[in-house]
């Protein structure tokens, strides 16, 4: 197992610059993933490791040895990319065993880590056919086993799933998972999609612009996002901005429209006199109009089978409400809103003083 | 309904390959077995005098394998300098890509006559390179630089390059860049990566670059004819030669249908070896 510390890397092209100094720790064995919108360097940082980029700025080392200048072939990675880059004239066998090729295995040693691979994505009988005469899925498999049947020292995944429809794309999700944490590797995921990155990841980092927005475990960045703008990438977000009614002990109290208050843990030090705070949609309840700590109408449903999403319209804008079925309400009606202040969370960019409220 | 709306929009091509292709093929088997004559171009009967006569005289009967051979030669040459170019033109920035593009395809806007006879001036034995040699005191006599293979192989190469580039450049652009990145991560450095993976993931365009090639170049005439002034002894050459200069249809003919069935052959064989299963 390897530990791969990344130290402010920087990488530019000519006069734009796609990373502004990454700096990341990936402990042994750890699952991270990379989680960002198109063009937030996630993926120009992952070729970074593998070598595919050199690096303008900044160091890559794996167990404190520094590979930032080694290439490509000689930084015992595991990859899989993609489009799945499989050799498209080399049957699944010859696929997997064309790494251990390079490395100057006895042939015998060989044979018997290609059919263990091949045994543990399930495709031993696949041995004999070429990558065209196989599924998404299968393919997919052969890219993943090629990449860790040379036992590297890390794992890089570059959108994997991003190919594969929904229904495959969730099987394989918990395969990659389950598979990662049995052969205890440090793997590096990268992503765009939300879901991904939480379901299987130790830490996701969150990145936008060439910058780290974010690296913290799945919870903590979904219900303590660092920004406003993590907390809208990650999942559904209402944003309250609320004027500060007092603080003390470390809580702030706001004052919401229609003479509610609602205590937040934190809040900040400053003495602001408006906090932006976020609660996600499940985390809001329908009670009848008056109950809640704040009133509104709901102007569209949604069912979606396992819940409903409804938007309501209060004073502090719409709202995105996810409720049980169990608890039905019709278009129109008007309801009572109470959020779970265990949770609610005041963003840390928003503590600001008085200004017109948008 | 939409079968015959496909039919109508074949139709044209079909036509066109009855009336170019399939007709003038029937007709030239059917005079290859008509009786030669004197003083006319075939006579009654049938017969197989024609390709007795091709395959009895070592003088017509030795071009056939000297005109393979040439092609073969000529195919390998055009692989080799033009694989080369085909790799740069496929890495290149796509901004390049254009003009380069334009550079390979650039020989085929001058006419092959002209491009042959320049051939003439610069090999000649008081052409400029053998001039220039003596003129700085290198050699003494011309270097036989024309009328020979050398010079026909040379030639041929020059004007059939743009036709191996073409289908090399079509499948080294199709291959996924990730693929070779892929081999990379798995440890192999660079030339590892063109032996086992760029190089035969480009098969296919190998395979049609060199039919291509062998083709055009077994049934060219105009250079051969002008580069190798008729010292190199083509089938295409002698076909001409018993058509038009001797009168002698039925033996042009036989000969002309032997050298498409010699090339079909060598073109099976080929593909029989290089085989792709994995597409």
């Amino acid at each position: 197992m390897t530990e791969v510390s990344l130290l402010s890397l920087v990488k530019s092209y000519g006069k734009s610059t796609a990373l502004k100094g990454i700096s990341l720790e990936v402990g042994h064995g750890e699952f991270v993933s990379l989680l960002g919108p198109s063009g937030c360097g996630k993926s120009t940082t992952l070729k970074c490791i593998a070598g595919f980029e050199d690096v303008t700025d900044g160091k890559i080392l794996f167990d404190s040895k520094d590979i930032s200048r080694k290439l490509p072939e000689d930084r015992d990675i595991g990859m899989v990319f993609q489009s799945y880059a499989l050799f498209p004239h080399m049957t699944v066998e010859r696929n997997l065993a064309f790494g251990l090729e390079m490395r100057r295995m006895a042939r015998s040693e060989i044979a018997e880590r290609v059919a263990r691979a091949m045994d543990m994505v399930q495709l031993t009988p696949y041995a004999d056919r070429y990558p065209k005469a196989l599924s998404g899925g299968q393919q997919q498999r052969v890219a993943l086993a090629r990449a860790l049947v040379i036992e590297p020292a890390i794992l890089l995944l570059d959108e994997p799933l991003a190919n594969l429809d929904a229904k495959l794309r969730d099987e394989m999700r918990g395969f990659i998972r389950d598979l990662q944490k049995r052969v205890g590797i440090t793997t590096i995921y990268v992503t765009h999609d939300q879901n991904e990155a939480m379901t299987m990841s130790d830490r996701v980092v969150v990145m936008f612009d060439g910058k780290i927005a974010q690296a913290a475990p799945p919870e903590d960045v979904y219900d303590r996002p660092a920004s406003e703008r993590v907390a809208r990438f990650v999942g559904n977000a209402n944003i309250l901005d609320l004027a500060v009614a007092g603080q003390m002990h470390g809580r702030t109290s706001l004052s919401v429209p229609g003479g509610g208050r609602l205590a937040v843990t934190g809040g900040g030090d400053t003495p602001a006199t408006r906090l932006r705070v976020m609660a996600r949609p499940e985390q809001i309840a329908l009670t009848g109009p008056g109950e809640g700590h704040l009133d509104g109408r709901i102007t569209k449903r949604y069912f979606s089978g396992g819940h409903v999403e409804y938007h309501v319209e209060t004073e502090c804008g719409t709202l995105n409400v996810l409720s049980p079925t169990t608890q039905n309400m019709a278009e129109g009606a008007n309801v009572g809103l109470t959020f779970d202040t265990q949770r609610l969370w005041p963003l840390p960019d928003s503590a600001r003083a008085a200004e017109p409220a948008a | 309904m939409k079968r015959a709306r496909i039919l109508m929009l074949i139709a044209p091509v079909a036509v066109l390959i009855f009336l170019f292709i399939v007709l003038p093929y029937v007709t030239v088997l059917l005079m290859s077995f008509r009786a030669p004559a004197d003083g006319q171009p075939y006579g009654a009967g049938f017969s197989v005098e024609g390709y007795r006569q091709f395959f009895s005289q070592n003088y017509y009967a030795l071009s056939l394998p000297q005109t393979m051979g040439l092609g073969i030669v000529t195919s390998l040459v055009c692989l080799l300098l033009g694989y080369p170019v085909a790799l740069h033109i496929a890495t290149a920035p796509k901004r390049w890509r254009g003009l380069l593009y334009g550079i390979v395809l650039s020989p085929l806007l001058v006419g092959i006559v002209v491009r042959s006879y320049g051939w003439t001036i610069l090999l000649g034995n008081a052409g400029v390179i053998n001039t220039t040699l003596r003129n700085l005191g290198l050699i003494e006599r011309p270097l036989p630089l024309m009328y020979n293979e050398f010079g026909v192989v040379l030639a041929l190469a020059h004007v059939f390059l743009p036709f191996m580039v073409l289908p090399l450049l079509a499948s080294l652009q199709t291959a996924d860049p990730a693929v070779r990145q892929a081999a990379r991560s798995l440890g192999a450095g660079r030339f590892t990566v063109f032996r086992r993976v760029t190089l035969p993931m480009s098969m296919p365009g190998i395979q049609s670059g060199c039919i291509l090639v062998f083709v055009l170049a077994i049934s060219s005439y105009v250079t051969p004819a002008l580069v190798g002034g008729m010292r190199v002894k083509t089938t295409t050459l002698l076909v001409v030669d018993a058509l038009i200069d001797q009168f002698q249809w039925p033996f042009g003919s036989a000969m002309a249908l032997t050298l498409a069935i010699s090339a079909g052959i060598v073109v099976l064989i080929f593909a029989r070896l290089t085989r792709i299963r994995w597409s």
